[in-house]
């Protein structure tokens, strides 16, 4: 293999596919990248076999050829290379990569790329494509709700369910649910739905950056895995096994009390009262009250205490239609909820003390989150 | 298939296979036969591990001739005449099968004399076939010879473990027995070799080296307790002395050795945040009962007992444990091998404060040969015992900080060695709990209802205490016979799965602990490491060591950090001295 790429691509390419890589495997070939001349680009890939990413960059390619170099060593040395051509030049019988570039001049051991696990190509024909600027949106009004607990795999993973034209994402742990719908371009013959590790997606977010380009999803049939395709970048995951719980059940049909507040004024009476119920449970009480007069506004009391740092309480005008209330909920799940939504008002549903509270941006039914409630 | 009745030969090898089922069940039964017919002295002899040649000769009551016969028969006792005696059983077989399983897996010969006996009768039964009674010469007592253990029954032979696995084992068990009899003069030969011989004047010390090895077995603390119709005795390791399994951990009720494991539970309990994770004490500990209190027919090996009231008993044992833990344990000593170069390879005391140097035949004899070696390690407990009944440490006087890791610091009996970031864990660790305990519970409704099913016995211990888990901030509602339908989790155990955590709340139950407690404690510890107690490597003024150094004295148990380790290593007096030879090594 004999190829010249510019440093800049190359440093690129190496930092987005090194996300995939295990660092920490007993198969050493796990902890090295893919380098390979593919059809007069060059092709890099990571996997730590959940997860995988394949990145082509430009290059000149004067001979064909492929191995794997250690990933550390070749995204530390790329990294601090000059902003010029870099030539790769391999030594298929001693699997040394020779780097040259400016004045430096380096030999890489390699693995023979043979013993790399065959990573699965994308087939654009009937995958679904996506707007990136909403589907990243998606990931991250959702991801957040998913569970780290691994006991109960399915839930770490976001049910991503696909229907004629429409696409729902919905994640929970088991005290929150977070459901973001949106509407494809194209219409979907055949409805589908996959559990993809949140991870995976996580990591899409990030390679994807916002662009007019559509991320394209296929799910190869038999493999168990999704590709997702961005521009030149590819990550593909292993899907989870097993049924997502009904999440429809759990929405509330109804409720008894609506309060309407500023999105931004109760995300900052909630990173108040973090400071204070972090301490203890990360309870936060929200004391929801009419208006008590004709002219006076009715308000959120929203307190935390703490027995070690102290109390504090952060009223907020709000527009309550129904019964007051008096409700506690973890703070930080409200205020991980409230900071995805991003119109300017949102609305808080809830019936009783014990009944599941509802989160709805105002104006926007694509985003609901439910969140329990919790007893003092 | 016909069925039929089984032949009374593969009757009585089936019914064998419960009581024996290695060498040492015949040893573990011969001997208890000795000691219940009154033997002063046992002599135990085996050949090939047991399974050429198990002897064991006794100077007991013996046996009449007349009764020789029928000894050998099945459910055949002279311990046992009325079913109601099963509950007041004060020896240590009634089950009438030893001899008779014995006999029918092996050539057996039976060899006994009566005090008022002209000659002693002999009988042999090969397999099951039992011979004629004849006429010997042999001294009062009985003498059991079992050849070729399990020849009849090559299955069995196969499924033995290593000659010098089933030799351990038989070691280990007439180790016990003789430190459960101190009274009685035991000796035990292997292949013509005498490993281990007890002198029977009642001295359980001497023996405890037999079992542990000398220097572990100066180290062990005494434990005396009683309680009405109840006595525990014997010896647990202290904290600085574990093992990374129970297996020495051993219970005897009322001279019987028995596995237990909601006792060794007890004990272990006993040792909770003072060891270190998976580490475990060693010991052994006598507890006498009233015979009603306890039913020893459970078991065909009689292996495992019940209780009467189990929770008393655990609570009792648990109880006295901690005492005697709390009260002798000391701050560890800095041990002399470590301590500089004087004791070198060649000193004989260090070389015998090996286990593994000296086998197990010379033991008996060490506390003779061997002064001691460590005094200071029983020494100092006496003192430290003089000054706080509990594991309060002394005033110290701070001398400053080490390194930026220890503190140093100087108490009534010699120099004190602090890590400071265990003792601020360990302070911090008892406020958390502190303020743990006077918060109000606070409960995390789940998302969708967890179900759980349990075990009809656990589902009818979880719908006991439904109240205590209320309060304990758990919501739960049965949903059928056994299963429940959990709602909402306390707080604490948000970030894990619910199901896990009241089948951990169901366990405690079982073994009568406060439920959560330990799983409490373990998250509390967890978040105090996360880096709220100070580093080594942190400077520290002298105001802040002070600080610290009164609040560790103030804690409950300073000793060690909420994960078991030492928060300090004590320097005695007596140490210094004898490191800088102001007076001799002993």
């Amino acid at each position: 293999m004999k190829v010249t790429v510019l440093q800049e691509n190359l440093s690129r390419g190496v930092n987005i596919v090194s996300r995939a890589v295990s660092p920490r495997s007993t198969l050493p070939v796990l902890g090295n990248i893919l380098m390979a001349t593919d059809d007069g680009r060059l092709r890099l890939s990571a996997t730590n076999l959940e997860m995988g990413i394949t990145c082509w960059i430009a290059a000149r390619i004067e001979g064909e050829g492929s191995t794997t170099v250690p990933a550390r060593t070749l995204s530390d040395l790329v990294n601090t290379l000059p902003v010029d051509n870099v030539q790769l030049n391999l030594d298929a019988r001693t699997q040394n990569l020779n780097v040259r570039c400016g004045t430096t001049n380096a030999d890489i051991k390699c693995i023979d790329a043979q013993d790399f696990p065959p990573m699965p190509s994308i087939d654009l024909d009937g995958a679904v494509q996506l707007n990136v600027a909403e589907f990243k949106e998606m990931i991250q009004q959702v991801t957040f709700a998913a569970s780290t607990d691994e006991a109960r795999p399915v839930l770490m993973g976001v049910l991503l369910t696909v229907d004629k034209d429409n696409v729902t994402m919905a994640a929970a742990d088991g005290f929150r649910l977070s459901v973001r719908k949106a509407t494809l371009a194209t219409h979907t013959q055949r409805p589908f739905n996959l559990i993809i590790p949140a991870r995976a997606l996580n990591e899409l977010a990030r390679v994807a950056t916002e662009g007019e380009e559509p991320v394209y999803m296929a799910v190869p049939k038999g493999r168990n895995q999704v590709i997702f395709r961005y521009k030149d970048v590819e990550v593909t995951s292993q899907l989870i096994d097993g049924s997502f719980p009904d999440y429809q059940q759990i929405i509330p049909r109804s409720f008894k009390s609506r309060t309407l507040v500023s999105t931004a004024a109760l995300v900052k009476a909630c990173k108040q009262a973090e400071i204070f119920a972090r301490e203890g449970m990360n309870v936060a009480r929200l004391d929801i009250r009419q208006a008590k007069g004709e002219m006076q506004p009715s308000e959120v009391e929203i307190s935390a205490v703490s027995e070690e740092t102290g109390k504090n309480e952060t009223i907020v005008e709000a527009t309550v239609d129904g019964t007051g209330l008096l409700i506690a909920f973890n703070v930080k799940f409200l205020r991980e909820a409230l900071e995805v939504i991003r119109t300017p008002n949102v609305v808080l549903e809830t019936s009783a003390p014990n009944a599941p509270g509802v989160v709805k941006p105002v104006g926007d039914d694509s985003f609901l989150h439910v969140i329990m409630p919790m007893h003092v | 298939m016909t069925i039929r009745v089984l032949s009374p030969d593969v009757a009585s090898q089936i019914s064998a296979g419960e009581v024996i089922e290695r060498p040492a069940s015949v040893v573990k039964e011969l001997v208890e036969n000795a000691l219940d017919a009154g033997a002063r002295s046992i002599s135990i002899t085996i050949q090939d591990a047991g399974k050429r040649l198990i002897e064991v000769a006794d100077d007991g009551s013996g046996i009449p001739a007349e009764e020789l016969e029928l000894s050998v028969t099945r459910h055949a006792t002279s311990k046992l005449v009325e079913a109601h005696e099963l509950f007041q059983i004060t020896s240590l077989g009634f089950r009438g099968e030893a001899l008779a399983s014995i006999a029918s897996v092996s050539r057996l010969s039976l060899t006994s004399r009566v005090e008022q006996g002209k000659t002693a009768a002999r009988l042999k039964v090969d397999g099951g076939k039992t011979g004629k009674v004849e006429s010997t010469g042999a001294p009062r007592g009985t003498v059991v010879n079992v050849q070729d253990l399990f020849y009849n029954v090559p299955a069995r032979l196969k499924f033995l473990k290593s000659d010098s696995t089933e030799r351990r084992v038989i070691d280990s068990l007439v180790t016990r027995y003789a430190l459960a009899y101190p009274n009685v003069r035991i000796k035990f030969s292997v292949d013509s070799t005498v490993t281990l011989q007890t002198t029977g004047d009642g001295d359980r010390r001497s023996i405890l080296s037999a079992l542990y090895g000398a220097e572990s077995a100066t180290q062990m603390l005494d434990v005396l307790a009683e309680e009405t119709s109840m006595k525990l005795y014997g010896f647990i390791s202290p904290l600085s002395l574990t093992r990374s399994n129970r297996r020495d951990i051993a219970f005897f009720v009322n001279g019987r050795w028995i596995q237990d494991i909601p006792l060794s539970t007890a004990l272990v309990q006993a040792y909770h945040t003072l060891l270190m994770v998976g580490r475990y004490p060693l010991a052994s500990l006598f507890l006498e009962i009233a015979p009603e209190q306890v039913d020893v027919n459970v078991h065909p090996a009689k292996a495992e007992i019940r209780f009467r009231e189990p929770d008393k008993v655990f609570s009792f044992v648990q109880r006295a444990a901690r005492r005697a833990l709390l009260a002798y344990s000391p701050v560890p000593q800095v041990s002399q091998p470590n301590w500089g170069q004087t004791w070198s390879q060649t000193d004989p005391g260090w070389i015998l404060a090996h286990p593994e140097d000296h086998p197990l035949d010379r033991a008996p004899q060490v506390p003779n040969s061997y002064p001691a070696a460590s005094p200071s390690g029983v020494q100092v407990t006496g003192s430290n015992l003089a000054q706080s009944e509990f594991a309060q440490i002394p005033l110290l006087r701070l001398i400053g900080q080490v390194g930026a890791t220890y503190l140093v610091a100087e108490g009534p009996d010699g120099l004190y060695l602090i890590d400071q970031h265990a003792a601020h864990e360990r302070i911090l660790f008892e406020k958390i709990i502190d303020q743990h305990a006077s918060s109000k519970v606070a409960s995390q409704v789940l998302l969708a209802p967890v179900v759980l099913d349990l075990s009809g016995s656990q589902a009818s211990l979880l719908q006991e205490n439904l109240e205590v888990l209320g309060q304990l901030g758990f919501v739960i509602e049965e949903f059928g016979p056994a299963s429940f339908q959990i709602r909402a989790v306390p707080v604490i155990f948000n970030s894990s799965n619910a199901s896990a955590a009241i089948r951990a709340v169901v366990e405690d139950f079982e073994e009568d602990e406060t439920p959560l407690k330990s799983e409490i404690e373990l998250r509390l510890a967890g978040r105090v490491c996360k880096g709220m107690a100070v580093k080594a490597g942190q400077v520290l003024s002298i105001e802040e060591q002070k600080n610290l150094l009164s609040n560790l004295e103030a804690c409950r148990s300073p000793r060690t950090c909420p994960h078991g380790r030492p928060t300090m290593i004590h320097l005695s007096v007596d140490l210094l001295e004898k490191q800088f030879g102001r007076r001799g090594p002993r």
